[in-house]
């Protein structure tokens, strides 16, 4: 791992633009999550809009210092501020800008040092702080920061690790600390949307940017076991807490401004209260059932901006759709392998819990399946694989966590597709494993791609670029010209006995040769129930499936 | 005295049925638009479902109003002082609701008792007729509630759809929610849970459909009565129940219709499959 002593401006504002850009990948998994202090699922898009804002201002300050980026994200953050989320990560934003004020560059004992500002600020915005969300993920990745720069010799990245990785152990932690959240299940939103963003800045730091394009974060997941998500909505969610009413926000701009002042006076008003600013700018968040009579006083005071009233209750029957659509109706989690984001679409869309990206040439690791095993609200996980190079990784899976792991020994594409869809939502874990893998032998799998090198296979010869034509896993066609070589194939598939023929086209075929492969055989088979899927699959131009 | 049975139009026991048993239908109310009509009878199922196809706007539908209950309550209580109302689930239907409110509505001193289904269509017309059968054979109230409740367990409905989109338009899809929006055809193959729709599983095509449901009927080591109901495809529903009279005599299949109201849910293509389980 290489060392970095000094990190200017310049790196500061892309380390943060990197980290944004990761944080948006998980947007709609945190916004998920979200359960306090009212379930109204925003904290991801809050998050997310409040970076954007932060880096909208950083990017006015391009060649300045540290100091004044910092400065400048600062007060980006606290404008475009959303919800109590979006709020908080203001405030973290002001810690770091008073810590690394008047720095050209920062090294890793300033990161400390600023990350502990961030903490005191973030706390201090609160007039009653909450353990187990984002205020204890900034505190337990502060003093991991200041423990490892006190070891280390500055070096920014080893002081970055230390943080992050405190910053997940403590998300983790997160439902040991709030009962609500041990109750619905899932870790605290707003500290998960932290972590990932602290997460991409080290990746970013690490030269991982080209990487990064391509994956998406993962979720933490809890410390403690938690009860597999068959939906109850949380009837009870934050102490104290008036059920619902309004949010609302604005910002007041004036002269001589007190915000601890206007803290004490507008306790009374609402519930989770957030004041901060400065004498001349101070934001307010507040959940009331009187937003016209808040409004009212601070008009006395100033001039109110950007105010932001928002129905929870209309909010929070939104969210309990969505996570109704979520919640894996049986207690039990299904984890496909799928290439490519349009299978993946077609995957979730028949109710996969999670999808781990890979296929033919970027196999997924033991530990990316483990991942999403571990992340899944259920105990027990059905694995497709859908590639025979993923089996045995697949395999590898139950050795290394305490969940029931059954891998559904998935071949291709197609035999994911019948297994998924020959799920029983009435029968147990073990009888839907025997069920989905009966269902993998009444499909056949046709795959076709370009040879990438000259060969001589199952007897016949190919070169370089040819087009060859796999019937479950046996070549049967070689040729020039593609749609020709999948005609071939699926000619020896025996398609007089088929019932349904679903054909996936990948990002190197196009629509309209697919639609003439579909046309061909319907013409043929008129009982035929022909299907066209655009998979946008990388590698195989044709996956088609045969039942 | 006979106790007299009472039950609701989705229950889709024939015009037949209910005369040879003395069962008592009331119907509930499709609408097209301003157009109403009572439920299998002011509109055939042929009309009706020539109807939901061409028609731009989905029909919606009404339970009966309790009055039209009290009006029934207070005629056949004189013939008898035991009534047994058994009603469609009353999670996809007020009918419950106006069943029991009309109870108040009873002049003369009769004994009514409702039951709530949790069920729909066969799934809860087998026992109708259960019901029936064993007042005519002199049951008492209490008697006939006993068999009915100790029925409702052991009834099993299966429904194949060609579309779920009727019952995700009308509000009925329940449990089976999660299995709108997905990107590749397939027929669902649903049941009915803690009276909601609920998933079982789907199938690529008709025929695996079929052939799905007659090794789940397979499944049932001892059926009582066996239901084969459906929408618009009499000759699915033939053959269907052709095959499965090889393992089942004749007498205990009962062939029936799915009723209007019930298909503005269903919607055209649906075969619905109820087995009773005989007493263990």
């Amino acid at each position: 791992m290489r060392k970095v002593n000094s990190i200017d401006g310049r790196n500061f504002r892309e380390m943060f633009t990197a980290a944004t850009n990761w944080l948006e990948k998980s947007v709609s998994d945190i916004d998920a999550l979200n359960v306090f202090p009212v379930p109204d699922g925003d904290t991801g898009t809050n998050m997310l809009l409040t970076m954007h804002s932060t880096i909208e201002e950083a990017d006015k300050k391009i060649n300045g210092s540290v100091s004044a980026v910092c400065q400048a994200m600062s007060h980006g953050a606290l404008i475009g501020a959303r919800g109590n989320s979006g709020v908080i990560l203001s405030q973290i934003w002001c810690g770091l800008a008073k810590g690394l004020s008047g720095k050209e560059t920062f090294n890793g004992s300033d990161l400390a040092e600023a990350l502990t500002q961030a903490s005191i600020m973030a706390y201090k915005g609160l007039s009653n702080p909450v353990e187990g969300t984002i205020l204890t993920v900034v505190k337990d990745a502060s003093a991991a920061a200041r423990e490892q720069a006190a070891k280390s010799d500055n070096d920014v990245i080893s002081v970055m690790e230390a943080t992050v990785n405190a910053a997940n152990e403590s998300v983790a932690n997160t439902p040991r600390l709030l009962p609500v959240l041990k109750e619905a299940g899932v870790v605290d939103a707003g500290g998960q949307g932290l972590y990932t963003l602290l997460e991409g800045a080290l990746r970013y730091l690490n030269g991982e940017a080209e990487l990064m394009q391509f994956r998406k974060p993962q979720m933490v997941a809890s410390s403690i076991p938690l009860t597999p998500l068959v939906f109850t909505a949380p009837e009870r969610v934050a102490i104290d807490e008036i059920p619902f009413g309004y949010c609302t926000e604005m910002m007041l701009k004036g002269q001589g401004l007190e915000p601890d002042k206007l803290r004490k006076k507008l306790n009374g008003k609402g519930e989770s209260l957030i004041v901060v600013g400065d004498d001349t700018t101070v934001r307010v968040h507040i959940h009331t059932l009187d937003p016209g009579n808040v409004m009212h006083y601070l008009t006395a005071l100033g001039t109110i901006h950007s105010v932001s009233v928002r129905n929870m209750d209309e909010q929070h029957q939104d969210f309990l759709e969505l996570q109704k659509q979520r919640a894996p109706a049986t207690g039990i989690a299904i984890i496909a392998v799928v290439p490519g984001d349009r299978l993946s679409e077609v995957f979730s869309s028949l109710g996969v819990t999670s999808v781990v990206p890979g296929g033919q040439t970027m196999n997924p690791s033991t530990k990316d399946l483990l991942q999403a095993a571990e992340q899944s609200a259920s105990d027990k996980v059905i694995i497709l694989p859908n590639n025979k190079n993923i089996v045995l990784t697949a395999g590898q899976v139950q050795s290394l966590t305490e969940k029931t792991i059954r891998v559904v020994q998935s071949k291709t594409i197609p035999q994911g597709v019948a297994a998924l869809l020959a799920f029983d939502y009435e029968a147990d874990f073990e009888t839907n494993a025997s069920i989905m893998t009966e269902a993998l032998s009444t499909v056949k799998s046709i795959e076709v791609t370009r040879a990438v090198r000259s060969t001589k296979l199952d007897g016949l010869s190919i070169k370089k670029k040819q087009a060859i034509g796999f019937l479950d896993g046996a070549l049967m066609s070689v040729g020039d010209n593609m749609v020709a070589t999948v005609k071939e194939v699926l000619e020896k598939s025996g398609l007089d006995k088929a019932d349904v023929v679903t054909i996936y086209y990948g990002e190197d075929a196009t629509e309209a040769d697919a639609e003439e492969i579909s046309n061909g055989i319907s013409e043929k088979y008129p009982n035929l129930q022909v299907e066209v899927v655009n998979g946008n699959q990388p590698h195989y131009d044709y996956i088609i499936s045969v039942e | 005295m006979t106790v007299k049975i009472v039950t609701d139009s989705t229950s889709d026991i024939t015009g037949d049925m209910a005369q040879e048993l003395g069962i008592t239908v009331v119907p509930l109310t499709v609408s097209f638009g301003h157009e109403s009509f009572l439920d299998r009878v002011e509109i055939s199922t042929d009309d009706f479902y020539r109807r939901l196809e061409k028609e731009a706007i989905f029909p919606t539908t009404t339970q009966p109003a309790p009055g039209i209950f009290a009006e029934i309550y207070n005629k056949l209580a004189e013939e008898t002082d035991e009534i047994l109302v058994i009603v469609i689930s009353s999670k996809l239907s007020g009918t419950y609701q106006s069943a029991t409110n009309a109870i108040n509505m009873v002049q003369k001193k009769c004994r009514i008792e409702v039951i709530d289904s949790t069920s729909v269509a066969m799934g809860f017309g087998l026992l109708v007729i259960t019901a029936a059968k064993a007042a005519r054979e002199g049951a008492s109230l209490d008697e006939v509630v006993d068999i009915v409740n100790k029925g409702i367990p052991r009834s099993h409905l299966i429904i194949y759809f060609e579309t779920l989109k009727y019952l995700a338009k009308g509000g009925r899809i329940g449990k089976a929610q999660g299995l709108l929006g997905a990107m590749l055809s397939f027929k669902p193959i649903l049941t009915i849970k803690n009276g909601v729709m609920s998933p079982l599983t789907r199938m690529r095509s008709k025929a695996a459909g079929l052939d799905y449901i007659r090794s789940f009927v397979g499944g049932f080591p001892n059926i009582e009565k066996l239901a084969v109901e459906y929408s618009t495809t009499a000759t699915d529903a033939d053959k269907l129940a052709d095959s499965l009279s090889e393992n089942i005599p004749k007498e205990k299949i009962y062939r029936s219709t799915v009723s209007p109201v019930l298909g503005a849910y269903a919607g055209p293509g649906a075969l619905a499959i109820t087995i009773l389980e005989a007493e263990k």
